[in-house]
C-alpha cells in the first residue's frame, strides 16, 4: 500500500469520552490522544489549531492542559502554521516532551527539523507525538471564507461545523440550516501550494487520522511509529480510545487508498508539468523533490 | 641586547590575536605586545541609518561566546536614548539571561585554560579531553554547567546562542509556571556544581601560583611570583548585571573615557630575531618576519582617565567586594568565584518573577537623536554600547567591549613575565577577540583607510 505509508496497524476508532465527542469532527481521536497523553506524561504541551481572531481562522496554541485542547477540536479548513510554535514550546513554554498535530506537509516539516534542524537547536529531540490529520488539500482565509459567505450563503460567524465529504463541502450552524456546494466550486479557491503535495495520509506522523474510510463519528487511524503504537495501544487499554478492527467497514480502506491514488497522481502530473519538459520555450519551475 | 619573538596565532581563547614580545637575553619579556589580528567586520558603522530593532541583533553576531551581553547592551544603548523604561519582569527574564550566560562563558573558560594548570602535588598538566580520571568527571561537570546556563538562556533569551527574545522596550514573551519551574530544576542542579567547580578550580589555580616551574617546550620554565601583574586599575559598572544612562545613579561615566588609536599605545615596526620550534604546537613565528603592531592591531584602545584600566570578574570583585589578589592567577580565581553569584542571582530573580506579568513596555518612543549608553558586565568585563537614535533610525553606534579595553592591560601584564608563558597571562583575561575588533579599518596593504572620529 504504498499510497498510505508504512503503517503498522490500521483501526477504525473513536475517543471513549463523551465530552471530548461532543464536538469532535469524527472520531475525536487527536483530542482523545493528546488528552491521554497529557494525563499520563508522554508530552507535556501540545501544538494544536487553537481558535483565532476570526470565526474559523485557526491561531497555534500550546495547549497544556486538556480544557485547553477541548477549544482546538473541530476542523477549520484553512491554514494554521502550527510548526511556528515547534521552537518556542522549547523556549518560553519550558517543554520537554511535544505533541504536535498537523496536516502531511506539517508532520514532513516536524520530520525534517528533526533530521536536518537549521536554526532548530533542541527541538529534534523534545518530539514526543507527532499526530497527523488526512489532507486532501486547504483554503487560505479569504477562500475559506468565500465559500461560506458567498457560496453557501451562510455567516460564518454561525457555523458550527464544516465539513469536505462525498464530493460535498458542508456547512452546519446550530440553528440546524446547513448547506452543501459541490467540490468543484471550491477548486478555485485552493491553496496553490497544495498541489505539488504527495501525502494524503500523513505518511510521517507518528499516528494518523481522518474520516474517510469508517462511518459518521468514527476516524480511520494509522499507528505507524514505535512512539505511536506505544502510546495508542496504552490509550485503549486506559479506555481513552475505542479501536475495532477495519475488517468488513465499509467503505473501508479501499476508499482511503482510491483517495490518495487519486491526490498523488493528480499532484504528481502537476509537478511533471511545471518541468515544462512539452515546450522547450517555458522554463521548468523549481522541484522541491529533486 | 633584547630579542623580538613573536607567537602567532595564539590560542585557546575566542578570536584571532598574536603576541609579539620583546625579551631580554634570559627570556624575560621586557615589553609586550598583545594585539587583535581579527579582520574588522566594522558592525559600529554599518549600524548608522538601520532600524533600533536591527541593530542589537546584528550586534549580538559579533560574538557567539557573550552575543547576550552584546544584545542587552544593545537594546539597553537605544532603550537609554529612547527614553524607553522597560517593566520589571523583562528586567528579570534579563538578569537571568546574563546569569545563564556567565555561568556558560566562564565553565567555557575552564576548559580553555585546564590545559595550563597542574594537578594538585603533581606534574601532571590538566588534559580536558582525556578519558582518565579524575579529569573525565571534570570535564563532565564543566559541559553539565554549560548545559545548565545555555538551557536557562534558551527558556528566558528565546535562543542560548543570539538570544531572541530582548527586544527594545523588554521581551517578546514572559516565561511559563512550567519553565518558571524548569530553570529552579536547573539551578538546583547546578548550584552543588558550580561550588565543587568553583573549588576545583581555585585549587588548581592557587597550587600554580605555589609552583617554581611550569613546563614549556620540553623545557621547565620558571613562574615568576608577579605574573601578570599590571598597575593599570580597574573598571566595573556591577557585580552582575549593568548600568545605563537611565539609571538613578550611574555607575560608569561617559565623561572620563576616551577612545585612542593604536599608534599611541603599541610598539611600532619590529623585525622578529628571535624563533623556536619547540613552542606547542608548530613554533613560532620565523626570525626575520616583521612585525608592526601599531599597523596591525584590529581595535581601537579605549582609556578611563586617561590610561587603559582592567575589566572583568576581578574588576568587579576588586570594585564591589575588595578583592586584592592580582597577577593571572588572581584573575582565575576571581573567575571561578563568580561561580556561586550567577546561580544565587538567577535563582533570586527566578524567584520575582510574575509569569502573568507584562515584559514590554507599552510605549516606545522613537528617539530624538539623544545620546545614550549601556554597560553590560559580560563575562569578560564591562561592554559598553553607546547609541543615539532618531526617529526610529541609529544615528550613532558604538561598542567598548571587554576584550577591547583588556588588550593594552594585558600588554603591559606581560612584563616580566617568561615569554613562554605569555599565553598563560593572556588567557587570564578569558580574550574574546571578535568582541574586541572593531572600527579600525585597514586595506590589504595594512594601511589606515577609516578610523573612529571622537565626538
Amino acid at each position: 500500500m504504498e499510497y498510505l505509508g508504512q503503517y503498522k496497524a490500521v483501526y477504525k476508532a473513536k475517543a471513549g469520552c463523551e465530552d471530548i465527542l461532543a464536538k469532535s469532527q469524527d472520531g475525536g481521536i487527536v483530542t482523545a490522544m493528546f488528552a491521554y497523553a497529557l494525563e499520563t506524561g508522554i508530552i507535556d504541551g501540545a501544538i494544536v489549531a487553537g481558535p483565532g481572531a476570526e470565526p474559523y481562522k485557526p491561531e497555534p496554541m500550546i495547549a497544556t492542559t486538556v480544557e485547553e485542547l477541548f477549544a482546538s477540536r473541530g476542523t477549520k479548513y484553512s491554514v494554521s502554521p502550527n510548526l511556528a510554535l515547534i521552537k518556542e514550546a522549547t523556549r518560553s513554554y519550558g517543554l520537554d516532551k511535544i505533541g504536535i498535530v498537523g496536516t502531511p506537509c506539517q508532520i514532513q516539516a516536524v520530520r525534517k527539523g528533526q533530521l536536518y534542524p537549521v536554526g532548530l537547536r533542541d527541538v529534534p529531540d523534545k518530539i514526543a507525538l507527532a499526530l497527523g490529520i488526512f489532507c486532501m488539500e486547504n483554503f487560505p482565509y479569504q477562500g475559506l471564507f468565500q465559500m461560506v459567505e458567498d457560496h453557501c450563503a451562510t455567516k460564518i460567524d454561525n457555523v458550527t461545523k464544516m465539513d469536505i465529504g462525498k464530493g460535498k463541502f458542508s456547512v452546519y450552524t446550530e440553528r440546524g440550516v446547513n448547506s452543501q456546494i459541490p467540490l468543484k466550486v471550491t477548486h478555485k479557491y485552493e491553496q496553490p501550494g497544495c498541489h505539488v503535495c504527495l501525502d494524503y495520509v500523513a505518511n510521517m506522523a507518528d499516528i494518523s487520522t481522518g474520516s474517510v474510510g469508517t462511518p459518521d463519528g468514527w476516524s480511520t487511524v494509522f499507528v505507524r511509529s514505535a512512539a505511536g503504537e506505544a502510546a495508542f495501544n496504552k490509550a485503549v487499554e486506559a479506555g481513552w480510545i475505542i479501536a475495532e478492527s477495519m475488517d468488513g467497514v465499509k467503505p473501508g480502506l479501499e476508499l482511503v487508498e482510491k483517495l490518495a491514488t487519486e491526490k498523488i497522481t493528480k499532484n504528481q502530473k502537476y509537478l511533471e508539468h511545471r518541468a515544462h519538459k512539452e515546450h522547450a520555450a517555458l522554463k521548468p519551475l523549481r522541484n522541491p523533490y529533486t | 641586547m633584547s630579542k623580538v619573538v613573536e607567537i602567532s596565532p595564539t590560542t585557546r581563547h575566542e578570536g584571532h590575536s598574536k603576541l609579539v614580545l620583546k625579551v631580554n637575553d634570559e627570556g624575560i619579556i621586557e615589553r609586550g605586545d598583545w594585539l587583535s589580528i581579527t579582520p574588522v567586520r566594522g558592525v559600529e558603522k554599518l549600524a548608522i541609518g538601520k532600524t533600533y530593532e536591527q541593530v542589537p541583533k546584528i550586534a549580538s553576531r559579533v560574538c557567539g561566546i557573550c552575543p547576550i551581553a552584546h544584545t542587552l547592551a544593545a537594546s539597553e544603548a537605544m532603550e537609554a536614548s529612547m527614553g524607553v523604561e522597560i517593566p520589571d519582569d523583562a528586567y528579570l527574564l534579563r538578569m537571568i539571561l546574563q546569569c545563564g550566560n556567565r555561568l556558560h562563558s566562564h565553565a567555557l573558560h575552564d576548559i580553555l585554560t585546564l590545559p595550563d594548570l597542574y594537578l594538585p602535588g603533581t606534574d601532571i598538566k590538566v588534559n580536558p579531553f582525556s578519558p582518565e580520571e579524575p579529569v573525565r568527571s571534570v570535564a563532565k561537570r564543566i559541559q553539565t554547567l554549560r548545559m545548565i546556563g545555555q538551557t536557562v538562556g534558551e527558556i528566558v533569551g528565546g535562543e542560548a546562542v543570539h538570544p531572541s527574545n530582548p527586544r527594545v522596550g523588554g521581551m517578546y514573551k514572559n516565561i511559563t509556571p512550567r519553565a518558571k519551574a524548569k530553570i529552579y530544576d536547573l539551578a538546583k542542579q547546578g548550584i552543588q556544581l558550580a561550588r565543587e567547580q568553583m573549588e576545583f578550580m581555585i585549587a588548581l589555580e592557587e597550587n600554580y601560583m605555589k609552583r617554581d616551574w611550569a613546563e614549556m617546550c620540553g623545557r621547565e620554565v620558571a613562574i615568576p611570583q608577579t605574573l601578570g601583574y599590571h598597575n593599570q586599575g580597574y573598571m566595573a559598572a556591577a557585580p552582575m548585571y549593568g548600568s545605563s544612562s537611565l539609571d538613578a545613579n550611574p555607575e560608569w561615566d561617559p565623561a572620563r573615557w576616551l577612545e585612542v588609536r593604536p599608534w599611541d599605545w603599541y610598539m611600532g615596526e619590529e623585525e622578529i630575531t628571535m624563533d623556536d620550534p619547540a613552542y606547542p604546537v608548530g613554533g613560532t613565528t620565523k626570525a626575520g618576519a616583521k612585525a608592526w603592531p601599531q599597523m596591525q592591531a584590529c581595535t581601537g584602545v579605549p582609556l578611563y582617565d586617561g590610561q587603559p584600566v582592567e575589566v572583568g570578574p576581578r574588576a568587579r570583585l576588586v570594585k564591589y567586594q575588595n578583592y586584592d589578589r592580582k597577577g593571572a592567577m588572581g584573575l582565575n580565581i576571581a573567575r571561578a568565584m563568580e561561580y556561586m553569584d550567577c546561580m544565587y542571582k538567577m535563582i533570586e530573580a527566578v524567584d520575582a518573577i510574575d509569569t502573568s506579568a507584562p515584559v514590554c513596555a507599552d510605549v516606545i518612543p522613537q528617539g530624538d537623536g539623544e545620546i545614550g549608553w549601556a554597560a553590560n558586565e559580560a563575562p569578560r568585563g564591562s561592554d559598553v554600547h553607546l547609541a543615539k537614535v532618531r526617529n526610529g533610525k541609529v544615528e550613532w553606534f558604538s561598542m567598548l567591549v571587554p576584550t577591547t579595553w583588556n588588550f593594552p592591560v594585558c600588554s603591559r601584564a606581560l612584563t616580566g613575565a617568561p615569554w613562554e608563558l605569555a599565553e598563560v597571562i593572556v588567557r587570564a583575561y578569558d580574550p574574546c577577540v571578535s568582541c574586541a575588533t572593531h572600527m579600525i579599518v585597514l586595506d590589504e596593504n595594512n594601511k589606515l583607510v577609516a578610523q573612529k572620529l571622537l565626538e
